[in-house]
């Protein structure tokens, strides 16, 4: 048995299922058809409802996956083949030339400008934009150039330029480029297979009634995406390819049978808003069925921003001389400088024939979604073969997440005996030996950014100014710091014993840098991010003098609290390998039943006398699930039952059964609520809701996490929801809404422990005097007051939890007596921060 | 200070010198619903107190955010 998983598809939910995996104890290949990773989502600025950042919110996902050792990330590549049987499936993988060594190349971006062939559309902007014939493909990883064969005028007439050598081969020092390199087949030997290949707009001809690929400004919604974000072509101005800011945009939603097409017309109508509040904007659509609160919520949003709505069975359009688009329809007429169509979504180009590779049959709109034996939705007729995201069908991003997760805790359980079996042991570390006291020796690396950084700033004059700091030994310009290159070098030359990073945010790329880091050999706790990009270029782009000022006073805080710094090492925490699920609906039964199927320990618990209010269902998978989950000796079902009082922590809970005859308590490490929506938890004998900080919407649905991505997370760490806690759906989805909760749990108590941030907080005892003005406002409920004896009086003083503290700093915030501080942020560094820009004025 | 069993316990400063005087301190701190602990040190017996406080009463004049 083979404990890898191959994932084809790297966009939102391959990305999650690898994640999932990884997190459980398994090794992931990852096909993408694309040159790099994260699928539509990475071409989108904002997603519905939430309205977060796409970019901001998948490209740390991103960096964690391409950093991690058990993960093999195969780009530009399509699968050819699975041949074998579940358990045992051997994948052929056709890698695509680049004519470029992806192990050699740097991105220095230096055969950029060298390169005679310019102003190619861009594939990942939809044409907008240009490229050289060596290119990157996206601003995403992996970053690495590539040649485009059919530009590229060395390859069409093996000749470029007047001398022999072709200039991108002359200035390429890492010798990355290969002319000849030829498509390569790879093997791979798998256990099991999650199809996540995404969806596409339907572009057929009947787009182009409506003007597109006719008018220069008539466009699709997802090249409208390009317009809106801020990695796209126009750097996230809305703009004509005359160059004019449209006045007024118009969307149109041809056709969608589901509510997704008319919520991606309201996201991108609220960016144009966002950019310009005086913008005419209207939306034109044939039907509505918004299927979701939150998507009426969303629409309602959009209506009071001033956005029309207008329903219509029947538009026509006609060009206007000044390039406007004259959209005509019900006897009136609607003028737009823009006209956005809302197609309805396909399968990936490349489904039909990767169905064919791998001898699946598609269904009728050729999504992986053909009815198998046993009804389930993730199934396909190959077992040991599943399908995720809107490669089943189209869905939006949460939703394709929580199919990611069930797919991942399908591939999990099938494949349990061989958890843990093939991931590689993390590099042994040789981290240099700092003690706090210890004379600074700064490194500073200063990121180029692509032009991020370097395009608006005097590199020069930033890199000698940080070059006179105090304790800085040596200043290094790199290209791009994420690819850690440079600071592994320079670091492992154990010169340096403080690392500034002049760079980007942290929010996106600490752990990649913490990780670099420690690779380099310096505790990752010794490194201070200045984020020269978000917090100066991109918010002074427009005045280089006064940016680069800005830049060197940032440089100048960053070393400055570089050299207070001090080694600080993770917090380790033990597991409890067993999970408490509450509810016997069809999403606790699938959650236990998938986490008894993954050889992990269950306690089910429901009110009913027994499983079968969920089989009066009828439901063929709910019956089968719950005759097999009887048959579970690592699942223990108390009917009858209820939770009282619940305490600790993620890893280390303890919960109260109450049953008929008496009490029991059990030790978990993890808490799934899978409670049908009228179920509460308060009673004389507990309240699991208020014991693990639960809360309710004013529709009794449990309120979650925040975050597209975290649909089944709650605020309290290893405590999750599902089903009809969360809201109301359908049979079919609760399975896998269970399923989902599952893998999110097995990600806790399949480990023998958890390995948390050491940046908590922490009591100075000889400064508290136990005000315990902290407690109440602490968010993670994580300080309690303690009273104790000393020289014959009774003192107080407060607690921390390590294992549930997050550092957020609140505590820090309320002690009137500088009692408590955070690690890695002690009043003093800010102080010193603060010194540093006084200086300067 | 020191973390016993995940707990956080505080030294009374004080030295036994006979492991009967330290056990005879936190019987006395025990009646007073303190947990206890008892740490050999060298050739001394330190004793170890906590006590949850569950009623917190806020005196005026602290910080609100």
């Amino acid at each position: 048995m083979k404990g890898s998983v191959l994932i084809i598809g790297a966009g939102p939910a391959g990305m999650r299922a690898s994640a999932e995996l990884l997190n459980q104890g398994f090794k992931v290949i990852l096909v993408e058809e694309k040159p790099t990773i994260g699928g539509k989502m990475a071409q989108i600025d904002k997603m519905f409802p939430s309205n977060e950042c796409s970019t901001c919110t998948i490209l740390p996902r991103m960096l964690e996956l391409t950093s991690n050792p058990n993960v093999t990330i195969v780009p530009f590549a399509e699968v050819k083949s699975i041949d074998g049987e579940a358990r045992d499936f051997k994948v052929k993988v056709v890698k695509n030339p680049r004519y470029v060594d992806p192990m050699k190349c740097t991105a220095c971006t230096d055969c950029f400008p060298v390169c005679p062939v310019g102003g190619l559309p861009m594939e990942f902007n939809f044409g907008r934009g240009a490229s050289k014939a060596i290119y990157f493909y996206s601003p995403f990883p992996p970053r690495k150039a590539l040649i485009n064969p059919e530009k590229c005028t060395y390859i069409l007439e093996g000749k470029c330029g007047d001398k022999e050598i072709p200039p991108c081969v002359e200035a390429c020092k890492p010798e990355a480029i290969v002319f000849d390199q030829k498509s390569l087949e790879v093997e791979f030997n798998v256990g099991a297979v999650i199809l996540a290949t995404g969806m596409d707009e339907m572009k057929t001809e009947s787009l182009e009634r409506f003007g597109y690929e006719k008018s220069h400004n008539v466009l699709t919604a997802l090249e409208y995406e390009r317009l809106l974000s801020g990695l796209g072509p126009t750097g996230g101005v809305i703009k004509r390819d005359d160059k004019k800011e449209p006045q007024s945009v118009a969307w149109y939603v041809l056709n969608n049978p589901s509510s997704l097409g008319l919520m991606t017309a309201v996201a991108e109508a609220m960016g144009t808003i966002e950019r310009n509040p005086d913008a005419s904007v209207s939306i034109f659509y044939e039907d509505m069925d918004l299927a979701r609160d939150d998507y009426v919520d969303y629409y309602q949003t959009a209506k009071d921003s001033k956005i029309n709505f207008i329903k219509t069975e029947c538009i026509s359009i006609a060009e206007g001389k000044d390039g406007n688009i004259d959209i005509s329809y019900d006897k009136e007429s609607f003028n737009a400088e823009m006209f956005v169509l809302v197609p309805p979504y396909a399968p990936n180009e490349s489904t039909l024939k990767l169905a064919e590779n791998v001898g699946l049959e598609l269904d009728e709109w050729g999504f992986f979604s053909k009815k198998t034996e046993d009804s389930h939705p993730l199934h396909t007729r190959k077992e040991g073969i599943f399908v995720c995201g809107s490669a089943q069908e189209p869905k939006g991003i949460d939703d394709a997440v929580i199919q990611a997760c069930s797919a991942a805790s399908h591939a999990a359980a099938l494949l349990a005996p061989s958890r843990g079996k093939e991931l590689v042991a993390p590099p042994k570390k040789d981290i240099l030996p700092v003690t706090p006291g210890d004379e600074p020796a700064t490194l500073a690396v200063i990121c180029r950014c692509g032009l991020n950084i370097a395009g608006l700033l005097d590199m020069e004059e930033v890199i000698e100014y940080t070059k006179s700091l105090p304790h800085v030994k040596h200043v290094e310009l790199t290209p791009f710091g994420c690819d850690g290159v440079a600071i592994k070098e320079l670091l492992k030359t154990k010169e340096f014993n403080r690392l500034v990073l002049g760079a980007c945010s942290p929010k996106t790329h600490e752990n990649l840098f913490f990780l670099h880091t420690e690779m380099g050999g310096l505790n990752p706790y010794l490194l201070e991010i200045v984020n020269l990009r978000n917090q100066c270029t991109w918010v002074h782009s427009t005045d280089k003098q006064k940016a680069t000022e800005k830049a060197k006073t940032l440089m100048r805080m960053g070393t400055n609290r570089a050299t207070l710094l001090e080694p600080l090492e993770n917090i380790h925490v033990p597991v409890t390998p067993a999970c408490l699920v509450l509810g016997g609906t069809p999403s606790g039964i699938s959650c236990a039943l998938k986490l008894g199927q993954a050889g992990l320990n269950v306690y089910l618990v429901d009110k009913e006398e027994d499983l079968g209010k969920a089989k009066e269902n009828k439901n063929r998978i709910v019956e089968k699930m719950i005759d097999e989950l009887d048959k579970k000796k690592n699942v223990k079902i108390y009917t009858e039952a209820k939770v009282g009082r619940v305490e600790g922590f993620v890893g280390n809970f303890r919960a109260e059964i109450i049953k008929s005859r008496g009490k029991e308590n059990i030790d978990i490490g993890s808490v799934v609520v899978a409670t049908s929506v009228d179920m509460r938890a308060e009673s004389d004998e507990g309240d699991f809701e208020k014991d693990l900080l639960l809360q309710r919407d004013n529709k009794n649905f449990f309120v979650g996490m925040l975050g597209i991505l975290n649909p089944l997370d709650f605020n309290t760490d290893g405590v999750f929801k599902c089903g009809s806690a969360r809201k109301v759906m359908g049979i079919p989805d609760a399975i896998i809404d269970g399923e989902g909760a599952a893998s999110r749990v097995a990600g806790v108590i399949s480990k023998e422990e958890l390995v948390k941030s050491p940046t908590i907080s922490v009591v100075v005892d000889e400064k508290c005097d136990g005000c315990a003005y902290c407690i109440d406002p602490c968010p993670a409920q994580a300080l309690t007051l303690i009273e104790y004896m000393q020289k014959g009086s009774v003192k107080k003083t407060v607690e921390v939890n390590d294992a549930i503290c997050r550092g957020c700093g609140v505590c820090m915030a309320t002690c009137p007596k500088e009692g408590i501080f955070v690690r890695h942020f002690k009043p003093k560094y800010f102080e010193e921060m603060i010194n540093a820009v006084a200086g300067s004025v | 200070m020191r973390k016993i069993d995940g707990k956080k316990f505080m030294w009374d400063k004080a030295h036994y010198l006979t492991e009967a005087e330290a056990m005879e301190k936190m019987a006395q701190y025990e009646k007073e619903g303190f947990e206890t602990q008892l740490v050999k040190e060298e050739n001394k017996y330190l004793v170890y107190t906590r006590r949850v406080v569950t009623e917190i009463i806020l005196e005026e004049g602290g910080q609100s955010l």
